[in-house]
């Protein structure tokens, strides 16, 4: 039998039941659209989380005081609230030395009281030198950015978050207005353009940036680093950076074995791995998740196809009689069973897609700071439609072997 | 055409095994117009299934033009089947939804015949019952009568050399009784062989054979010469 032949028979038969056509494709429908949304939600879900780590900015290391135990993404000491003194000025400047490094930002960092008016809110201060901005790709939207000048000089002036600076200012400029963060008065130099979430969920928009030195020495007291941002040259791989600094930094601390660092150096390519992995293994499991409605898709579709075949005994035993092999047979409802996989599969791309960009539309529309990204994998419509031919082949094989094999005799006797 | 030597068939039913045919012989000639009579149970059905084969015996020899059914495949009846042989059941058989055009259409599609040249073939078959007005009509709407004649036409259309009819007449008025065996008695005329099972004397009389089959054994195999049908009181 021709396979356009084969085709016709297929299509005559399941358009001749299309009420039952459709709710059987209905499962499949389902099935391959909640594959097909979850893959590409956690698609654009990985691409935003990764977009904001690459927003750190390129070639930039941070360091971190404290040792770090066990395995490399496990956090060090300094991040769960022990206070570790190890990273000072003179690693700054022995950084400032090293030829594979362009620029050198320490930072503190704490909690304070900010104040403007009647406005009153607390908010996470950072001090800082002027290289940290252009470290940190932190674009000036209204102003100046803070400059090394200010840290020498002890100038009492902020720059605020985009967001912070909305909170405390509304719709005025803010710019050369007074705020007082923890009773003291700063001037406000500049904003920040929106940067969105920070790594590990820092909302960057909502700091307020002053001079390091007016920080150390006004605000806290101290005379260490919370954090030490570096700005490799790019010429240079981040390894070979990486190694260079360790070095620098275990001359400058006197530490001979290595496992008894008292620094963690972070990239941005450690935490592009870490969370591409983890990103990729949940949108993995969510596409597992969904795959079980397929499943169930199927086994409907098997549910249908053996009916079918016991409603048509009489055909198969004709159709036998006037020479089809049980192959003919066979292949007509495998044929029948592929086709409804593979238009439920295709409309249930369609409708994923549909959904898909709807989420894209009122995320982008209503809740455009989160910076949602459109992603519809082509691998997930390949994906739909191969794992739709591939359940019609799958659940229709066993009702089309059964047709197959069936007695021409009884079969035309069948009542 | 069809030889038939002590051909035997035993079924097997929860252990209790029946014989159907116990031992039948006999041969049936190109042209020739064979009724196959017999009350009900006398095996005449799986006689014919095995002649048609649709069925196969577990005993005696069969040949059909030459070749014996044991040494043929599953595949290769199947392809006899479509190419040699046409089939007229009691039920017609006729997939109701489908036109007529597709119905007598559906032994082309297992055929090796190129899709251009079944049109014609399939316009052929329908004008030869006379049918050619209804050949877009869905077959489920058709009389009785008429569905017969589209099954007739969907069994010529592979121009077999013989035709195997299972009660053609039972399902029938004997008005479109007396048409039908006018058809299956003209194509004989034109030299196709015709095997017909029936119960009904009056039908059988249109053969120029009658082979009496009883309790899986041939009662008696008699030519008629002198055709005495008689079509004023048919049924």
């Amino acid at each position: 039998m021709l396979l356009k032949d084969a085709v016709k028979t297929a299509t005559r038969s399941l358009t001749h039941g299309k009420m039952r056509s459709i709710l059987t494709m209905l499962g499949i429908v389902i099935g391959i659209a909640s594959v097909i949304i979850l893959m590409s939600i956690g698609q654009s879900a990985q691409n935003l989380i990764l977009n904001q780590v690459k927003n750190i900015g390129s070639n930039v290391v941070f360091i971190l005081p404290g040792a770090t135990k066990g395995s490399k993404f496990s956090s060090p000491a300094s991040t769960q609230g022990i206070i570790i003194k190890t990273l000072t000025k003179n690693d700054v400047n022995a950084l400032q030395a090293e030829p594979s490094v362009i620029r050198v930002a320490p930072q503190v960092q704490n909690q304070g009281r900010i104040i403007y008016g009647n406005n009153d809110t607390t908010v996470t201060y950072v001090g800082t030198t002027g290289d940290f901005f252009p470290i940190r790709n932190f674009g000036i939207q209204k102003g100046v950015a803070l400059t090394n000048r200010d840290n020498e000089l002890l100038n009492h002036v902020v720059v605020l978050g985009s967001k912070i600076s909305d909170v405390l200012f509304g719709n005025l400029n803010p710019i050369d207005k007074y705020i007082r963060l923890d009773g003291i008065s700063f001037r406000v130099v500049g904003v920040l353009e929106l940067k969105g979430l920070g790594p590990l969920g820092v909302d960057n928009d909502t700091l307020a940036f002053i001079p390091l030195s007016v920080a150390q020495k006004q605000l806290l007291g101290t005379d260490y680093y919370n954090v030490i941002t570096v700005q490799a040259n790019d010429v240079y791989n981040t390894g070979f950076v990486t190694s260079r600094i360790t070095s620098v930094l275990r001359q400058d601390h006197h530490i001979t074995n290595p496992d008894k660092d008292d620094f963690t150096i972070r990239t941005q390519e450690d935490a592009l791995s870490l969370l591409g992995n983890v990103t990729s293994i949940l949108t993995l499991f969510l596409a597992a998740i969904a795959s079980i409605s397929l499943v169930v898709g199927g086994i409907g579709i098997m549910n249908i196809m053996l009916v079918a075949v016991t409603e048509r005994t009489r055909e198969i035993g004709l159709r036998k009689a006037v020479g089809a092999t049980n192959g003919d047979i066979l292949k007509q409802f495998l044929i029948e069973s592929v086709l409804l996989t593979i238009i439920g599969g295709t409309v249930g791309i369609a409708i994923g897609a549909g959904i898909v960009g709807l989420v894209y539309f009122v995320l982008s529309t209503f809740f455009s700071s989160i910076g949602w990204v459109f992603a519809f994998p082509i691998s997930a419509v390949v994906l739909g439609l191969l794992v739709s031919g591939v359940a019609g082949i799958v659940f229709g094989i066993y009702p089309a072997y059964q047709a197959g094999k069936k007695n021409p005799i009884d079969a035309l006797r069948y009542e | 055409m069809i030889d038939i030597y002590d051909l035997k068939k035993e079924y097997t039913e929860e252990d209790i095994p029946t014989q159907a045919l116990r031992g039948v012989t006999f041969s049936i000639d190109k042209g020739e117009f064979v009724s196959v009579m017999g009350p009900s149970g006398s095996g005449k059905s799986t006689l014919l299934h095995i002649m048609s084969f649709l069925d196969r015996p577990t005993g005696g020899s069969y040949k059909f033009q030459g070749k014996s059914i044991d040494e043929m495949t599953d595949q290769e009846l199947a392809r006899v089947r479509n190419k040699d042989m046409g089939f007229v059941f009691q039920s017609f058989n006729l997939l109701s939804r489908l036109t007529v055009y597709d119905n007598v259409e559906i032994p082309l599609l297992y055929s090796d015949i190129p899709p251009k040249k079944r049109q014609t073939l399939v316009e052929e078959a329908v004008r030869s019952v006379g049918l050619e007005e209804k050949l877009y009509q869905e077959a489920g709407r058709l009389s009785g009568g008429q569905k017969q004649r589209v099954a007739i036409a969907r069994a010529l259309v592979t121009d077999p050399n013989v035709i195997f009819a299972d009660e053609p007449t039972g399902n029938l008025d004997s008005q479109s009784g007396l048409q039908i065996m006018e058809i299956l008695k003209s194509l004989n005329d034109k030299g196709r062989t015709v095997v017909l099972v029936t119960h009904e004397t009056q039908t059988a009389e249109f053969a120029n054979r009658v082979i009496r089959i009883k309790d899986g054994m041939v009662e008696s195999d008699k030519f008629i010469t002198a055709n005495n049908i008689n079509r004023k009181n048919f049924k």
